[in-house]
C-alpha cells in the first residue's frame, strides 16, 4: 500500500480535520490514498461516517502512542 | 493462536458500554432534553453563558478591574457551578473513556478559539442567551425570540464558515504548525486516567453532598451539571455541528442529536408551563414566562447571528466550548477565556447601546402561546423541526447545500 498524501491534523479540532481532509481529497485521483494523522476524539466517528457518505474507503484506523489516530483513506 | 481471554465481569461490560466508544448524538439529544426538562422542573432550564459570565464577573470583581455590584461567588451561583460541572463531567467521560489529552493546536487557531470566544460573549449578552439559553432551551419553552435566534444563527454560522473555508484555501498556515499533544493515553495502557475518573467522580459526589444542609437546588445543579458534561462529551454533542455540518460536510447526525432534544424538552417544558408545575409562591403566569426573554425579534436575530459567527470561528459553542474544555482542547480553553472576558465587558459597554438603539417593538417578551395557543405553538415548532429534518436528510443525500 503506498501512501500518496500525509496530511498532519494534529492538535486540531473540530471542524479543521474534516475540513482539511476534504480538500486535500479534493485534490487526489481515484485509488489514491490519504494517511491523516489526527489527535481530536471526534474525527474517529466523523470520518467513519463521512467516508461512507462520499464513497471513500476507510482502509485503517489505528490508535498510535500520543493520542495520535492514524486513518488511511482511499478515494474512490 | 490467539490467547483464550478471560470474560469481563458484567460490570465492566457495562462500563465499556458507555466509556468504550462514542454514543450515537441523538442518544445524547434525548439524554440531555431530558436532564433539561429536570432543570426547569428543579428551577429554570439549562444555560451556559450565563454562568460564564458569572465566572468572568468574577475575574473582574477580583482583580478590581471593573466594578460590578453584587456578583454572586461561582460556588453560589447555579449556573456558575452548573457550567463549572459540565467540565468536570466531560473531564471524568474523557478519563474514563481513556480519551483525556491536553491537545495544543498551532498559534493561529489559538488566536481564532480567544476570538471566536469574544464573539460569542458580544452575541450572548445582545441577544439574551446562547445556544443552550436562547435555543436549546428557549424553543422548548415556546418563545417566539428564540425561532428568530435561531435564524440567526443559521446566517452567522453560514458566513463564518464561507470565512473558514476562505481562510482555509488561502491562509493554510493559520491552522498548520507546531503542535503539542500531552499526557494521552497510550494505546491498552492509561489505566490512570480511569483511576484519576474515579477521583474526580467521589470529589463531584462529595461537593453535591456538601450542599444538601444549606442548598438543595445546588446539589442537584452539580449532580446535572456533572451528568451533562459526561453526556456531552460521550455523545459529542455539539450545537454548531448541528448547524454547520449540512453547509459543509452534509452530514445530519449532529442536527438529528439536536432535533431529539428538542422534542424531548418540547414535551417537558410544555407541560410544566401548562400546569404551572414548581411555579409555588410565584403565580403560573411567571412560570410559564419562564426563559421568554425580552429580545423579540431583532435583539434575538441580532445576538444570534453574531454568536452563529464566533461558535463557528471557535468550533464550539458555549457549552460545546465547555465540555471540550474537560477534555483537554486547548483552543477551546481560549475560546472561554475569551467568552468570559468579553461577556461582562460587553454587557457594560456594548449592550445599553444596542438596547438604546432599539425601540421596545424590536425587543420584547414574545411567548408564543400568547398568540397561537399552547396547541399551535406545540405544532408550530413540531413543524418547523419536521423541516429542519427533512431539509438536512435531502440535502445529505444531494449535497445541494454542503461546501463539499
Amino acid at each position: 500500500m503506498e501512501i500518496t498524501q500525509t496530511l498532519d491534523c494534529k492538535g486540531l479540532s473540530c471542524p479543521m480535520p474534516m475540513m482539511k481532509l476534504a480538500k486535500a481529497m479534493k485534490g487526489l485521483k481515484s485509488g489514491d490514498i490519504l494517511e491523516m494523522l489526527g489527535t481530536d476524539p471526534g474525527t474517529k466517528s466523523d470520518i467513519p461516517k463521512w467516508c461512507e457518505k462520499t464513497g471513500n474507503t476507510l482502509l485503517e484506523a489505528t490508535e498510535l502512542s500520543g493520542g495520535v489516530t492514524r486513518m488511511i483513506i482511499q478515494k474512490n | 493462536m490467539a490467547e483464550p481471554t478471560k470474560e469481563s465481569g458484567v460490570l465492566v461490560q457495562l462500563f465499556r458500554t458507555f466509556f468504550g466508544k462514542h454514543w450515537p448524538v441523538w442518544v445524547g439529544g434525548i439524554v440531555l432534553g431530558t436532564l433539561n426538562i429536570l432543570l426547569f422542573a428543579i428551577k429554570s432550564p439549562w444555560g451556559a453563558s450565563g454562568g460564564i459570565n458569572n465566572w468572568g464577573e468574577n475575574v473582574f470583581s477580583s482583580v478590581g478591574l471593573i466594578n460590578i455590584e453584587s456578583v454572586a461567588p461561582v460556588n453560589e451561583n447555579l449556573y456558575g457551578m452548573l457550567c463549572l460541572l459540565i467540565v468536570v463531567g466531560s473531564f471524568i467521560g474523557a478519563l474514563f473513556s481513556k480519551e483525556f489529552a491536553f491537545r495544543i493546536p498551532p498559534r493561529g487557531e489559538l488566536i481564532k478559539g480567544f476570538i471566536g470566544g469574544g464573539i460569542m460573549a458580544i452575541g450572548a449578552t445582545v441577544g439574551i442567551g446562547c445556544t443552550i439559553g436562547a435555543f436549546f432551551s428557549g424553543v422548548p419553552a415556546l418563545s417566539g425570540g428564540a425561532l428568530v435566534f435561531t435564524i440567526g444563527l443559521f446566517i452567522g454560522v453560514i458566513i463564518a464558515l464561507r470565512y473558514l473555508l476562505w481562510e482555509m484555501d488561502k491562509f493554510p498556515k493559520w491552522s498548520s504548525g507546531k503542535s503539542y499533544n500531552l499526557l494521552a493515553a497510550k494505546p491498552n495502557k492509561g489505566g490512570w486516567q480511569i483511576v484519576l475518573g474515579w477521583i474526580f467522580l467521589i470529589g463531584v459526589i462529595i461537593l453535591a453532598y456538601s450542599y444538601v444542609g444549606s442548598n438543595l437546588t445546588m446539589t442537584w445543579f452539580i449532580i446535572i451539571g456533572g451528568l451533562m458534561g459526561m453526556i456531552s462529551q460521550r455523545s459529542r454533542f455539539c450545537i454548531v455541528k448541528a448547524f454547520r455540518d449540512p453547509f459543509m460536510s452534509g452530514e445530519s447526525h449532529g442536527a438529528v442529536g439536536v432535533m431529539a432534544g428538542l422534542l424531548v424538552g418540547l414535551v417537558g417544558f410544555t407541560a410544566i408551563k401548562l400546569f404551572g408545575i414548581g411555579a409555588e409562591d410565584a403565580s403560573i403566569r411567571a412560570r410559564e414566562m419562564t426563559w421568554v426573554f425580552p429580545h423579540f425579534w431583532a435583539k434575538a436575530g441580532i445576538g444570534g447571528l453574531i454568536f452563529g459567527i464566533g461558535m463557528t470561528i471557535a468550533g464550539g459553542c458555549a457549552v460545546g466550548t465547555l465540555w471540550r474544555v474537560g477534555e483537554g482542547q486547548v483552543k477551546l480553553w481560549m475560546s472561554a477565556i475569551g467568552f468570559l472576558l468579553i461577556s461582562p465587558i460587553s454587557k457594560i459597554f456594548i449592550v445599553p447601546s444596542v438596547d438604546n438603539m432599539l425601540p421596545h417593538s424590536m425587543k420584547y417578551k414574545n411567548f408564543l402561546p400568547d398568540y397561537i395557543g399552547y396547541d399551535g405553538a406545540v405544532a408550530l415548532v413540531i413543524a418547523i423541526i419536521i423541516i429542519w429534518y427533512w431539509f438536512v436528510k435531502w440535502n445529505e443525500k444531494t449535497g445541494k447545500f454542503s461546501a463539499f
